[in-house]
């Protein structure tokens, strides 16, 4: 268990350090960014606490919020991100699994995969558009800009499943 | 009593989610409300120091063309030397020398790095790293050789944090050369390279290509400093104003170097202003 959470904070450490100095930079075609730090929380363990899942993506957020000079937006949409996770990905595990399983290819089919991604990005990037809008002044802007970042992230999340061993 | 302390525990991961939520709404409100929420912004020394060294890093790759831009700088700079001694050579004589004052309007300057510039949201920042240890305060302005580049939103020890004119909070009394009118600049949020001139009395003549320089009126700037070429023209929404898209002289993809521009007699020109108002 502690060796377990020295990786997690390994992993935190290295992906907010990729984060902050290269991803956040990065503004593709003026709508898309890519959220790779995500990645942490989308493959936290099936049965990890709730509440537990919320401090780190409270946690998180906060940290890119900072570098970021957007403080609470990140941290807001990461928050309900992994509020919701746990419902997602409920929906997309076989019936009569009781395993305690982290989230990938090899665990929920690929389809299933991308499914419960695509949906937990969507939700994290419709709040944090909204909250950094506030209004919706420019709903096309908006919505072309939940696509596109949703798209973006779910790319890089696909090429590090593919990259990364099932252990 | 029982049953109650059962369902607050049961779902007790509601009312952290609600904690949580509501800390981050707390911060983001904070943040747009009052100027010392330093900590959380790239103003506290942790994050100010890691970019500052990345920037350190990343400076040497721009050496060269920083170089041939400082030249350039440094060439029409000469130029102007040159002019106004020549100038100032036909007034030596004259009492009018005598008069002038020492410092012009009471305008000073200090240069900073830029060690933070993040272009990618509809709110953005820059992050200097001059602080209230170099007599940085808030409400300065910041141009770099180009032209504008923002106003110092809030400073700490040794960094500050300058909102550019890529920030939809940002307006900036400007005024089209050639024509006495003067107007806001702000923008839409949507490309860097663009900003929109508004409120521009309809009468106003400005045709495109014309250059637009601040006013010199918000006495955050010193007049006539360069902000961008009108690009295009347009009416506003509602018919009232004329408004122009203005192409930004300020590349902020690539800034590095910028000038800080303090004014010793803003505060007493604010507090004149503002006495005004109270009564």
């Amino acid at each position: 268990m502690t060796s377990n959470n020295l990786i997690r904070i390994r992993n935190f450490v290295i992906l907010a350090f990729i984060q902050v100095l290269i991803f956040s930079q990065i503004h593709l075609f003026g709508y898309a960014t890519a959220h790779i730090y995500l990645i942490f929380l989308l493959k936290l363990p099936r049965f990890t606490s709730r509440n537990e899942q919320m401090l780190w993506a409270f946690l998180f957020g906060l940290v890119v919020d900072i570098f970021g000079n957007t403080p609470g937006i990140n941290a807001c949409a990461a928050t309900a991100m992994a509020f919701a996770r746990g419902y997602i990905l409920e929906s997309f595990t076989q019936k009569g699994v009781a395993d305690d399983f982290v989230p990938g290819i090899h665990t929920i089919n690929v389809a299933g995969y991308i499914m419960y991604a695509t949906l937990c990005l969507l939700l994290f990037y419709s709040v944090l558009f909204l909250l950094e809008l506030f209004t919706i002044h420019y709903p096309l802007t908006l919505l072309a800009s939940i696509a596109a970042s949703t798209l973006l992230t779910l790319l890089f999340t696909l090429v590090i499943e593919c990259f990364t061993r099932k252990k | 009593m029982h049953t109650l302390l059962n369902f607050f525990i049961k779902h007790n991961h509601w009312f952290l989610f609600l904690l949580l939520e509501g800390i981050g709404v707390m911060l983001i409100v904070q943040f747009n409300n009052y100027q010392n929420a330093k900590m959380f912004t790239s103003a506290n020394s942790v994050a100010g120091n890691l970019f500052a060294a990345i920037t350190d890093v990343n400076s040497y790759f721009a050496l060269k063309s920083e170089n041939a831009q400082l030249l350039q700088y440094n060439k029409e700079l000469n130029g102007q030397v040159t002019a106004l001694k020549a100038r100032l050579a036909q007034h030596h004589d004259s009492a009018m020398v005598a008069t002038l004052p020492h410092k012009a309007n009471g305008f000073f300057y200090n240069s900073a790095t830029v060690v933070n510039n993040a272009l990618n949201a509809v709110n953005n920042y820059i992050t200097i790293d001059k602080g209230t240890a170099d007599g940085v305060e808030a409400e300065m302005g910041v141009f770099c050789n180009e032209g504008v580049v923002g106003i110092i939103y809030t400073a700490s020890e040794h960094y500050s944090v300058v909102i550019p004119l890529l920030n939809s909070k940002s307006s900036i009394s400007c005024r089209v050369k050639g024509s006495d009118s003067f107007c806001t600049l702000q923008w839409d949020g949507c490309d860097t390279r663009y900003s929109y001139l508004v409120d521009l009395p309809r009468y106003t003549k400005f045709e495109i290509g014309d250059t637009v320089v601040t006013s010199g009126f918000s006495s955050i700037f010193p007049a006539d400093i360069p902000v961008g070429i009108i690009e295009r023209t347009e009416d506003s929404d509602d018919g009232m104003f004329a408004q122009a898209r203005v192409e930004l002289f300020t590349n902020f993809a690539t800034l590095r170097k910028v000038y800080i521009v303090g004014n010793e007699g803003r505060k007493e020109q604010w507090e004149l202003e503002n006495s005004i108002s109270k009564e």
